[in-house]
């Protein structure tokens, strides 16, 4: 009996401690979470180690350049806006964790840019931002789904959804390679999905079409891909995946000597994940990608310059290239967000700011922001360049041709907005 | 050695149920979450305890299990709109019949083939998910338990909920699971992993024996995947990685991989040690690399720690000296 008393009096020792030591911290509230006199604080989640890691990993670097140059310029009604990140791994259970960890412990405002579709949904069932009234602003990811205003009410996309990617795709194709053959590479899964939903709604007819399992894209089922494609005579093929089967669907078709026109979705182009998976510039080259931000050699863009310079300065050495642009302007946006939230933000009106003011805000696009009370849809459109032979998207003939559409069936037009000029030095008005 | 009596034991389940109880009144909604995780991983790092420490098989793919589990409860939440209850027992079951193939096929293999076995399921596995429709594919599925009852009160929060539900599914597990490891089955377990030659010998049959501990194993693994699939609300395949088997096995070996008294010990480190790498670096104002990797070098130094110095885990070595003592 004696050894059962111990334990009894161990576990009830150990609540007490535990208790007495959560009850400790309980620190005095202010207006707003995650806001004081001098400081707005921000969280995010995306994989910062792992396999997914690369690329993505620059993105926090280039929005902490950015705040910490707006805050060196007197911050926000003069708050500095601190960014809390958090390694999720790409794991959905590692990005729950983390981001309650932001919300309950430490105490943002507001979450930005978090990664993945998969996370993304976990955390929107589990964490439940939507419940707790935490604004979560641009998260990276086209899933059509978070444009769901109703079931999602306080998400902002940013990307345009695939669903609108393949729509303009599949007009960029009839106006440039009409009465070719047309092969697609797509990902079997809500991603892949909504790209079929757009290029069928386009009317788009595939000589062939490859569907991959996400996570089973390497050489040797990239050299089925090859076999496929080119048994169908393929003149143009898209490839609408991730990096990592643009990069091994681009590698293993130049070993094989198969080399038709390629066209890379938006998620799959980025340049310097490509060559870091080990493709040589030489094979992007002359292959056509999507983008909504100008190119990031084009140091002609006052946004390009500015963004660029200021990067070098806080991370030397790292290049600039659409990660870290993509990085730099969603922390722009979200400056001007807070600025238009009023002089003593919460996340009530931060929320109601991006309502109502979203649409006008400036940002690098070459498109317009869409932000409404209705749709939480950032950018609506893309413009298509061809790759250098550095592996640069460029626009051909130096000019951009602006697509846009919606996510539904409305037509795809070419746009004639002209981007407004960047504000003063880069900073919220 | 000096052993409770059932009733004995009962008693101390319902009191650290009670502790349990107190503890979720008590802490704020993050610890909640995180009692919840620990709860998650105390039922994956038995089920590893029972298959590697008791019949003295390796897996390093309890991961793929935990996701049979979790898309099995999803899926019956989903199709059939059963009660979470009915949703985790077709969970244990579907695991454990999915762990009864394994254990057939393992029974045959041993050593570095078994662990070689068990990793490709684990690599492997998760990805099926992406060949079906109905399994959601990449961004998976939706596994929603539901409100808590409006009887526990308006500010009763759903992380609050989802740790009684984790904590009495554990306590009810590793109450049954001790009960096992006392019983006949225990006792084979034992002899066989201690020689299986001699076992043998003794009328133990040995194929009967293991893919048993196999299956029963994998119905822990399967609840403790739809425990996992409860508290982040999703199932996919990304949320059964490689690397969950590998923490699974980690926390094994810390709790001690040969006693179930210690399993507390790996699961807390698990959930504990992002939190202390966290605390480590903002005080030494590390980089961004130190502070990204510190986690992964803590459990790492922990485990290589634990391996030369208390290789039975803590528990076992303190048990151990103590009966050192009594003996002298």
């Amino acid at each position: 009996m004696t050894r059962m008393n111990r334990r009894t009096l161990i576990s009830a020792s150990a609540v007490l401690a535990v208790a007495a030591l959560t009850a400790a911290t309980v620190p005095a509230q202010a207006a707003e979470v995650g806001v004081t006199n001098s400081e707005i604080k921000l969280g995010m989640t995306l994989p910062m180690t792992g396999t997914a890691s690369p690329g993505y990993n620059k993105i926090p670097g280039a929005m902490k350049a950015y705040f910490d140059y707006l805050n060196a310029n007197g911050g926000v009604n003069g708050r500095k806006i601190t960014l809390k990140v958090e390694d999720d791994q790409y794991v959905p259970t590692q990005a729950v964790a983390k981001t309650n960890k932001l919300i309950l412990q430490d105490k943002v405002m507001a979450l930005i840019s978090p990664l993945g579709t998969a996370n993304n949904k976990a955390v929107a069932a589990s964490v439940n931002p939507a419940r707790r009234g935490v604004p979560v602003l641009f998260v990276n990811t086209g899933f059509s789904g978070f444009a769901d205003t109703k079931k999602y009410p306080t998400t902002y996309t940013i990307l345009p959804s695939y669903v609108m990617e393949a729509k303009i795709m599949a007009e960029y194709i009839k106006d440039n390679f009409a009465g070719k053959t047309l092969g697609l590479v797509y990902q079997d899964d809500d991603f892949g999905t909504d790209a079929l939903k757009g290029f069928t709604q386009a009317g788009i007819n595939f000589a062939v079409k490859v569907p991959y399992a996400s996570g089973s894209q390497g050489a040797a089922t990239a050299a089925g891909w090859v076999t496929k494609l080119s048994a169908a005579k393929a003149d143009v093929v898209i490839l609408f995946g991730v990096s990592s089967a643009t990069a091994a669907g681009l590698g293993t078709a130049a070993a094989l000597k198969y080399a038709p026109q390629w066209i890379l979705g938006s998620v799959g182009g980025d340049a310097t994940t490509i060559k870091a998976a080990g493709v040589p510039a030489g094979v992007l080259y002359n292959a056509v990608g999507a983008s909504f931000a100008p190119a990031t050699t084009d140091m002609t863009d006052e946004y390009v310059k500015l963004f660029s310079d200021i990067y070098a300065k806080a991370v030397p050495g790292s290049a600039f290239d659409n990660n870290v642009l993509i990085g730099m302007n969603s922390a722009f946006v979200a400056a001007q967000a807070i600025k238009a939230a009023g002089t003593n933000p919460t996340r009530k009106s931060l929320m109601d700011a991006i309502d109502a003011k979203g649409a006008s805000f400036a940002s690098a696009a070459l498109l317009p922001l869409n932000y409404s009370k209705t749709s939480h849809i950032g950018y609506s459109g893309y413009w298509f360049g061809k790759y250098s032979p550095t592996g640069d998207l460029k626009p051909v003939d130096g000019k951009y041709v602006l697509y846009t559409t919606d996510s539904g069936s409305g037509a795809v037009v070419k746009s004639t907005w002209k981007r407004p000029a960047m504000p003063a030095k880069g900073l919220p008005q | 050695m000096h052993k409770l009596s059932n009733k004995k034991r009962l008693f101390i389940f319902l009191l650290l149920g009670v502790a349990i109880y107190f503890i979720s009144g008590a802490v704020d909604e993050l610890r909640v979450y995180q009692g919840a995780t620990i709860a998650v991983y105390v039922v994956g790092i038995a089920s590893i305890i029972l298959l590697t420490g008791y019949s003295g098989q390796v897996s390093l793919g309890q991961g793929a299990l935990l996701g049979v589990g979790g898309y099995a409860a999803a899926l019956s939440r989903i199709h059939f709109n059963a009660p979470i209850w009915i949703c985790f027992a077709i969970a244990i079951l579907t695991a454990a019949f999915a762990g009864a193939l394994l254990g057939i096929a393992a029974a045959r293999l041993s050593g570095p083939y078994l662990a070689g076995t068990t990793l490709a399921l684990a690599v492997g596995l998760p990805s099926i998910a992406n060949q079906f429709g109905f399994l959601g594919g990449e961004q998976g599925l939706l596994f929603d338990v539901g409100f808590p009852p409006l009887s526990l009160g308006e500010d009763f929060t759903q992380y609050k909920w989802f740790f009684w539900i984790a904590s009495l599914a554990t306590l009810i597990a590793i109450f049954w699971l001790q009960n096992v490891m006392r019983s006949r089955y225990g006792r084979s377990w034992k002899a066989v992993r201690g020689n299986d030659v001699a076992a043998e010998l003794a009328g133990i049959n040995l194929t009967r024996n293991k893919t048993l501990a196999f299956t029963l194993s994998a119905g822990l693994a399967g609840l403790s995947g739809a425990l996992l699939a409860m508290t982040i609300g999703t199932v996919s395949p990304s949320a059964f990685p490689l690397a969950l088997s590998f923490s699974l096995l980690t926390g094994a070996v810390l709790s001690g991989v040969t006693t179930l008294g210690g399993v507390i010990i790996g699961a807390v480190t698990l959930v504990a040690i992002p939190d202390i790498a966290g605390a480590v670096a903002s005080r030494f104002g590390s980089s961004e690399a130190v502070t990204n990797n510190l986690p992964g070098l803590l459990v790492s130094t922990l485990l290589i720690l634990t391996v030369l110095f208390v290789p039975n885990g803590p528990v076992e070595q303190l048990r151990a000296r103590r009966e050192h003592r009594v003996n002298k």
